[in-house]
């Protein structure tokens, strides 16, 4: 199958490249002194990390109340920075595993970065549940420890202990599957840099590896097992995560449609995210030859699936709770459309459904800038997804008489510019220390795609 | 029996009995090594320092500092540490002295309740009268004698008065005492006796909200200056002229007991009286109207003359008032009203809080044509609830602004404060000789004095009441006083010549003059034991020179000026803050206001077509200005009030709120408390008329102009309508969360509640054997007064957060009342629902907490275990009814004096847990221990949760469903029984009880929702 | 290892695919192949025998799943039952989400960690490699010269002819 396709398409990786030209490109890529563009980047996410470390400091010391939460809405923008970078790390599984099972060789280009953008996202994500706490110092509560209390276990009914193994099991497999993906090129790595601290690093990490052929064939069962089961947990991680929702009485929240909602959206967000990141990547790398305008062609009409997808479930949304008949329902939707939280509602119908519809267009799809610009907005949106359906749920409910209102305090929003800081930190520094494709990967399709030129000839 | 410590004492015999007892205390130890004096032998000594090695030990093991496992140096008789004990005493919030028990607990007083068996206030117990116990532990009181700002000993002071007061008497300058109305007898006789000492001197008597037309009213009719007593129990039809009986009029507990009675549906007979409201702005006892007639200010009047006329008609009085200005009502108003009164002739009551003399007269008119003097008025025992008078207070006022007066003591009275032309008359005072003020803190008045001699807060010290003619009660002290601050009725005897203690000053007057009046036979000593104990005692009440009706008294009112097309200022007091006194008080201040529900602040209540008339939103700030006094105050629209009326609360503004700067969390975005003035809210009573010997509570030549300044209030509830607004109503009309029903369905088979079919989705892993917890609450009875809020706080140890909090939607109280519009907002009603947690079987809150932190007991309890809460919130956000409590913030606890009112037997709860109302579950546990040391079964009625023990109306009842007999087993099966969104199955523990509505409107159906 | 080998060193995968089947027919035996990348086919051209890892992944996995599950029974149930908003003791729909979870965590963590342990791979550990370049784009295959059968210039042309550019002798000691 896939070699038919690979007949009738331009190559994946251009300019010919020998195998040992590519592991020059890519290693090159690291080991040039860092440019002007890198630097800048990376000094102003590290300044962004610093505002939201200070400020969570500010927080966990003062007390959670410097947020604008209320007794009626008890999470808002907390959760929506959670769900919103759980979100963005689901694209990276679906890369590095699921495509990978589907055979999809244009991933060898992307998913190593995919890979890591998954990890620093779930980073990202897990400081929230976190800091969002009332008390974050007995924070680990919620894990079932031996303990002189009874012992006193933890609510496995709870969707937030739900919650904190799907994210924790996610976080471990991912790093797993990253490190397992890395081991060779580590050794390629290895075996070209010069003696001294460099090399004793990679050598440590590279476990010994000389691409000894037995190795490789069980490695590439442990890579395709790894891959089959991440791809069943990135499904549950998000499911789980709607299910926080899903599970309780809070109109707009009970809602059984949320599991495949959430995932797709999830996808969607990430996949954008993805997109954000190769365009930035290839232009600041100089790895033109590696992401090409077809990957990035394909990422978009992935993205356009998702939307659609989305669109669906903010359609069904509105139908379900018509057709239910509930008054309560009904009027949570209402309010989302045309209460005091419209504007969150529209941005986000408008950057989720409206505008990733441009990418029907070729013209669109292949103008990297225009792509980029999408593919930010789309964050956004995704971002307001979340909140709408947070906040709306929560600010007018069942009692008139509870129903308040939210905004945001400083606090809140340099804590989720504190996240960008530390994602964008942690990114910058995993282009500069580690080969950002799989070479060994990229070079099993050149040769590949070699070979299957020679036998054309 | 040595003074250097405080004697309890459990029942009289001991406290008699003094020092005999002590011998026998130090006889028990006698065979111990411990006896004091008895040189030790080894073995005694050995044992000794065992027990005290084992001791040392034993005290290190508590968290407790050693000096507070007991604070009492030696352990008096009966009181064991850990346990409470209540001491019977006498309200002193206000002039209404209902009876109290003092809860006190290891040597300190920490909550007041009603006391059950007095029969004024039949143990209910108002907001203020719950928060009242703050004042104890108010660590700004003054504690000491202050001589010329400086604080000085009691000798210097009392012999520098003493010396003053002889060169007075020379000189034969005038002497004044200026008090509110003094509840206590003793006090009032001996201000008698300190003034007899002077040639021309007088006792002045005025209230802050004055009744003194009604006193006067009754000179003319009746021949005597006194104020019935309003027996609403017994009524029938009640018709009210702008007094809010139920809120702040006279007596509200009392009022609001005898008015639930007469409601009471479930009561056989079932009563229902029908009531009528007449008023200008939206007054708690309005809410509960069957009838709410709004009318301008200057129209009411007219209204009751034109109801004199027609009851005069029927009963063919010789005598017709005549009707004067015409009233803006349709005739079958006034008809309907003056009919259903004569059907019930001796079963109905007209009130009338009117100012002057005149409408009062008239009133009195038509409760004697009526017959209702005698029914349910009556005269012949009245109340001494109120006894200001304001025609001598004019006088004095103009004595002291003429300079003419030589020595003035004030006594619980701020006359810079809350009267008008208060700055002219603080220079007056400034001027005279001799000012003493008995003030308890520094207010607007006391810097003034040239000596402030500071009085004990009521729970400090001995005193007495006569709330109504012969019911006298006793105020006996729960705590020594905490300061150097000394009885009112001790420094008039000092002055006198007199250094009898308080207690002795009491006990001799009782011996005189009440003991003379009481019908048992029995001694003094017994019979004052007996009162001690009970907290009161019935006597003869005083005989009074009542005369029949004078019918020549009725003339016609002073033709009812017409309106004048401006708007007409109302001032009213609230039921939280009902007088400047209590402007110290925190709990007050944060209590939402039963009605606008805002906190911490008074504001310009305008109707709505007023405001949109004028371009007003809420917040705006507006400036209301009469003749050169101005202030200025934020807008609130009030839906209900008239037109043409803009009403501003009493009481506010006060410099003693200037305390409040630093209160609530410091952080980053954090407003202040006080307003711009530095204090909360603004003092009105600038505005108050003093005319023609009464105050006037409204004027009617007031400017509104808006400033384009803005002041948000601190409103605790944003949306007041069952129905959502109308753009995003998806249709179904209001939401059922308060239900309503009438008397004709009530009548017709709607006495059973029908059980609804229970589906089981789980199998029936806990059942409930044993007891099983469970609370009613009428909604037909309570009037929303909000007396449970506070006695919730002051149990429950619920922090105060401070008005940006409550901004932020974050105010920390347990139970809350929900207070709901329906119909045209120019002329709504009003439903109150105390919601509070409703203990769902099916909790949502507790599945979702991830630590276990909220589970349910054995028996039905939702139980919040703060130290296992690592304050996720998920709880509150799945509570359907949003009753959970988040500490965002380490609320302040550092007024260590304030601590003294913690309930030791509630935790304390820290930054970032959840709580909630927890059914009082102290309480529980207690009654389970008291029942099962006396190895009986609990009885129904033994637990009372500090919301239902307070409450006036009796609208809340607890107790165990599991026994079919309880009480509140009976209320579940009342057809007027519905649970708070039942159709969720979160199977709430708490039912409710639908409102009756009298009529059949529109907007009912039967059992239907309102809108 | 004893005795000598011999080893070829080839530039591209399909040269490496053919010689390996080639070498095979004759009968010679196949040490090891060093590569850069996992060529596909070539197991077979070897006939290695299929990983036993999908076993341990599954074992595991399975281990992990019920022990999870029973222990959440015996915390909520029967260790200290509390009732959670009346949900049963055995709320089993609940106690599904985190037994998932954590049989996923058993699974894939236990089935890398069997690979690193079959493979010998481990922090630290020297690499030997036949030839630098390996891991860049080189191919090796490594003969073992078992018997007298084995004659080094006809393998060493063999090679040649499917375009080995280097051909080595090696005494085993160097060889991993």
């Amino acid at each position: 199958m896939a070699e038919v396709q690979a007949v009738s398409r331009p190559p994946l990786i251009l300019g010919d490249k020998s195998l040992t030209q590519i592991t020059s490109d890519i290693c090159s890529a690291m080991l040039r002194r860092p440019g002007a563009l890198w630097w800048i980047g990376f000094l102003f996410s590290l300044t962004l990390l610093a505002i939201g470390a200070t400020v969570v400091t500010y927080q966990v010391a003062t007390g959670i109340g410097t947020w604008g939460l209320n007794n009626s809405v008890g999470w808002a923008f907390g959760i929506t920075n959670f769900v919103f970078w759980i979100g963005i790390g689901h694209a990276g599984t679906l890369i590095s595993a699921i495509l990978f099972l589907f055979r999809q060789r244009w991933r060898t280009s992307v998913n190593r970065s995919a890979e890591a953008m998954t990890l620093f996202a779930v980073m990202c994500a897990g400081v929230f549940p976190l800091i969002h706490m009332g008390r974050p110092w007995m924070g680990y509560w919620i894990f079932p420890y031996p303990n002189f209390r009874g012992p006193l276990w933890m609510n496995f009914r709870s969707p937030l202990a739900w919650d904190a193994f799907a994210i924790s099991t996610y976080f471990l497999i991912s790093l797993t599957f990253w490190y397992v993906g890395l081991i060779p090129d580590l050794a390629t790595i290895r075996d070209r840099a010069g003696a001294g601290l460099r090399r004793r690093l990679f050598a440590f990490f590279s476990l010994g590896w000389n691409g000894s052929f037995r190795t490789w064939q069980r490695y590439e069962i442990v890579y395709t097992l790894l891959a089959g089961l991440a791809t069943p947990l990135v499904v549950s991680v998000h499911t789980i995560v709607s299910w926080d929702f899903a599970t309780a009485v809070i109109p707009g929240w009970h809602a059984t449609i949320f599991p495949p909602y959430f995932v797709a959206g999830a996808i969607f967000s990430g996949m954008a995210m993805v997109l954000t990141l190769m365009i930035v990547a290839r232009t600041v790398m100089h790895l033109e030859n590696y992401i090409t305008v077809r990957h990035v062609e394909v990422m978009c009409k992935l993205v356009i699936l998702n939307s659609s997808i989305v669109a669906l479930a903010y359609g069904t949304e509105f139908f379900m709770a018509q057709y239910s008949g509930n008054p309560y329902e009904q009027f949570v939707f209402l309010n989302r459309a045309f209460g005091p939280f419209a504007f969150a509602y529209w941005t986000m119908v408008s950057c989720n459904v409206l505008i990733p519809q441009l990418l029907w267009f070729k013209r669109i799809r292949t103008n990297i800038a225009v792509v980029f610009v999408l593919s930010l907005l789309i964050n956004v949106g995704m971002w307001f997804e979340r909140f709408v359906i947070i906040v709306t749920s929560l600010h007018r409910d069942f009692l008139p008489s509870n129903w308040a209102s939210y905004r945001p305090t400083t606090i809140e929003v340099a804590t989720l510019v504190g996240s960008f800081g530390l994602f964008f930190t942690c990114f910058l520094i995993f282009c500069r220390i580690l080969p950002m494709i799989a070479m060994a990967e990229v070079k099993g399709v050149v040769a590949h795609e070699r070979a299957q030129r020679r036998n054309r000839k | 029996m040595s003074a250097d410590y405080k004697k309890y004492w459990r029942s009289l015999e001991e406290y008699e009995a003094g020092d005999a007892l002590d011998e026998q205390a130090a006889e028990e130890f006698a065979d111990t090594p411990l006896r004091e004096g008895a040189e030790p032998g080894r073995r005694e000594f050995l044992l000794a320092a065992g027990f005290t090695l084992a001791g040392a030990a034993l005290t290190g093991c508590g968290r407790a500092p050693v000096e507070k496992a007991i604070p009492l140096l030696r352990q008096p008789e009966g009181i064991l540490p850990g346990r409470s004990y209540y001491y019977a005493t006498v309200c002193g919030g206000c002039s209404a002295s209902c009876g109290l028990l003092a809860k006190g607990r290891d040597g300190r007083p920490i909550k007041l309740e009603g006391n059950p068996e007095h029969p004024v206030s039949r143990g209910g117990l108002c907001a203020v009268g719950q928060a009242s116990i703050l004042g104890l532990y108010d660590s700004l009181r003054l504690q000491q004698p202050m001589a010329r700002g400086k604080s000085a000993s009691w000798r210097e002071v009392d012999e520098e008065i003493a010396k003053t007061l002889d060169g007075i008497r020379k000189e034969k300058r005038t002497v004044r005492v200026l008090t509110q109305t003094v509840a206590s007898p003793a006090l009032n006789s001996q201000i008698r006796g300190f003034l007899k000492g002077f040639p021309d001197a007088r006792h002045v008597v005025y209230d802050v909200l004055s009744a003194s037309p009604i006193l006067d009213a009754h000179r003319q009719t009746h021949g005597a200056r006194v104020l019935p007593r309003y027996l609403f129990q017994k009524a029938n039809v009640i018709a009210s002229f702008d007094a809010d009986f139920l809120g702040t009029w006279i007596s509200p507990v009392e009022y609001t007991s005898g008015y639930s009675e007469a409601r009471a549906v479930e009561a056989t007979p079932p009563r229902s009286a029908w009531h009528v409201q007449f008023e200008s702005r939206m007054s708690l006892t309005g809410t509960k109207a069957d009838r709410r007639i709004k009318l301008a200010p200057e129209q009411i009047p007219a209204a009751l003359e034109h109801l004199a006329v027609r009851v005069a008609r029927k009963a063919g009085s010789p005598v017709l008032p005549a009707a004067g200005s015409p009233v803006p009502l349709p005739d079958e108003v006034l008809d309907e009203l003056a009919n259903r009164l004569w059907e019930a002739r001796g079963r109905s009551l007209v009130v009338c809080g009117l100012p002057g003399a005149e409408a009062q007269v008239l009133c009195n008119f038509v409760n004697h044509l009526l017959g209702n003097y005698g029914a349910t008025l009556d005269i012949a025992a009245p109340s001494y609830q109120k006894q200001g008078d304001d025609r001598e207070l004019t006088a004095l006022v103009d004595e002291i602004n003429a300079g003419k007066v030589g020595a003035l003591f004030l006594h619980g009275v701020n006359p810079v404060a809350d009267l008008p032309g208060g700055e002219e008359l603080a220079k007056s005072l400034a001027r005279i000789p001799l000012l003493v003020s008995l003030s308890p803190r520094l207010d607007e008045t006391s810097p003034l004095a040239r000596f402030v001699c500071p009085e004990c807060d009521p729970l400090e010290t001995w005193g007495d009441a006569e709330p109504v003619a012969g019911v006298t009660a006793i105020s006996q002290p729960a705590i020594r006083p905490l300061g150097q601050a000394r009885p009112a009725i001790e420094s008039f005897a000092r002055w006198s010549g007199n250094g009898a203690s308080a207690h002795e000053l009491v006990r001799s007057f009782w011996q005189e003059s009440v003991y003379p009046r009481q019908a048992g036979q029995e001694a003094f000593e017994a019979f004052w034991k007996k009162s001690v104990e009970a907290g009161f005692a019935r006597v003869r009440p005083q005989p009074m020179a009542v005369k029949p009706f004078d019918v020549q008294a009725v003339k016609p009112m002073s033709a009812g000026r017409s309106s004048t097309g401006k708007l007409a200022l109302v001032l009213y007091p609230t039921p939280a803050m009902p007088d400047g006194r209590h402007a110290y008080n925190p709990w007050l201040h944060e209590l939402p206001d039963p009605i606008t529900k805002a906190t911490w602040d008074n504001y310009a209540s305008l109707a709505p077509a007023t405001a949109g008339r004028m371009a007003l939103q809420d917040g705006d700030v507006v400036r209301l200005l009469i003749s050169g006094n101005a202030i200025e105050l934020p807008v609130l629209i009030q839906p209900g009030q008239h037109e043409k009326v803009v009403a501003v609360a009493l009481a506010y503004g006060r410099t003693v709120s200037a305390r409040f700067a630093n209160t609530g969390p410091k952080w980053l975005e954090q407003r202040p408390t006080p307003g711009p003035n530095g204090m909360i809210g603004a003092n009105a009573a600038p505005f108050l008329l003093l005319k023609d010997g009464s105050v006037r509570y409204w004027r009617d030549d007031v400017k509104v102009t808006a400033t384009g300044k803005r002041r948000p209030l601190a409103v605790t509830q944003a949306y007041s309508s069952l129905t959502v607004p109308k753009n995003l109503d998806p249709g179904g009309g209001p939401r059922p969360i308060v239900q309503e029903t009438t008397l004709e369905a009530l009548g017709t088979g709607g006495a059973k509640h029908e059980s609804e079919p229970v589906m089981e989705l789980w199998p029936d892993d806990h059942p409930f054997t044993g007891h099983r917890w469970a609370m009613t609450i009428d909604l037909n009875a309570c009037t929303g007064c909000s007396a449970c809020v506070i006695a919730c706080q002051v149990e429950n140890n619920v922090p105060v957060t401070g008005r940006d909090e409550v901004m932020r939607n974050r105010q920390m109280h347990w139970i809350r009342i929900d207070r709901y519009y329906s119909g045209p907002p120019s002329d709504v009603e009003v439903a109150h629902q105390p919601m509070m947690c409703q203990h769902c079987e099916h909790a949502p809150c507790e599945t979702v907490c991830p630590v276990l932190a909220t589970v349910h007991s054995s028996e039905g309890l939702n139980q919040q275990i703060y130290n296992r809460c690592v304050g996720t919130r998920y709880c509150e956000n799945n509570c359907p009814y949003k009753v959970r409590r988040f500490n965002w913030f380490e609320y302040s606890r550092d007024d260590r004096l304030a601590n003294l009112t913690l309930n030791p037997d509630v935790t304390v709860r820290s930054r970032g847990v959840m709580e909630k109302c927890s059914f009082c579950v102290q309480r529980i546990q207690d009654a389970k221990a008291e029942a099962k040391l006396q190895n009986r079964a609990l009885r129904d009625g033994e637990i009372q949760t500090a919301c239902q023990q307070t409450c006036p109306a009796r609208a809340i009842v607890f107790g165990d469903v599991n026994d079919p007999r309880s009480k509140v087993a009976q209320r579940m099966n009342s057809g007027r029984r519905y649970r708070v969104l039942e159709e969720i199955n979160t199977r709430p523990s708490v039912g409710y009880l639908k409102i009756v509505r009298a009529k059949k409107t529109d907007t009912d159906k039967e059992g239907g929702a309102r809108g | 290892m004893s005795g000598r080998v011999m080893v070829g060193i080839f530039q591209n995968e399909d040269d490496i695919l053919s010689v390996t089947s080639e070498v095979r027919k004759e009968g010679y035996t196949i040490l090891d192949i060093y590569a850069p990348y996992a060529v596909h086919g070539l197991d077979k051209a070897i006939g290695l025998q299929p990983s036993r890892l999908p076993w341990v992944c599954f074992l595991l996995g399975l281990i992990g799943a019920t022990s999870k599950l029973g222990f959440e029974y015996w915390a909520s149930a029967s260790d200290w039952p509390l009732n959670v908003g009346g949900k049963p003791w055995n709320s089993l729909p609940a106690f599904v989400p985190i037994t998932f979870e954590v049989m996923v965590l058993f699974a894939g963590i236990s089935t890398v960690i069997a690979f690193f342990i079959v493979s010998r791979l481990y922090p630290g550990r020297r690499a030997t490699s036949v030839i630098p370049g390996v891991t860049d784009d080189r191919f090796a295959l490594v003969l073992e010269e078992t018997d007298a059968a084995f004659e080094p210039s006809d393998v060493r042309r063999l090679l040649e002819r499917y375009g080995a550019i280097e051909v080595i002798e090696r005494t085993g000691e160097s060889l991993p």
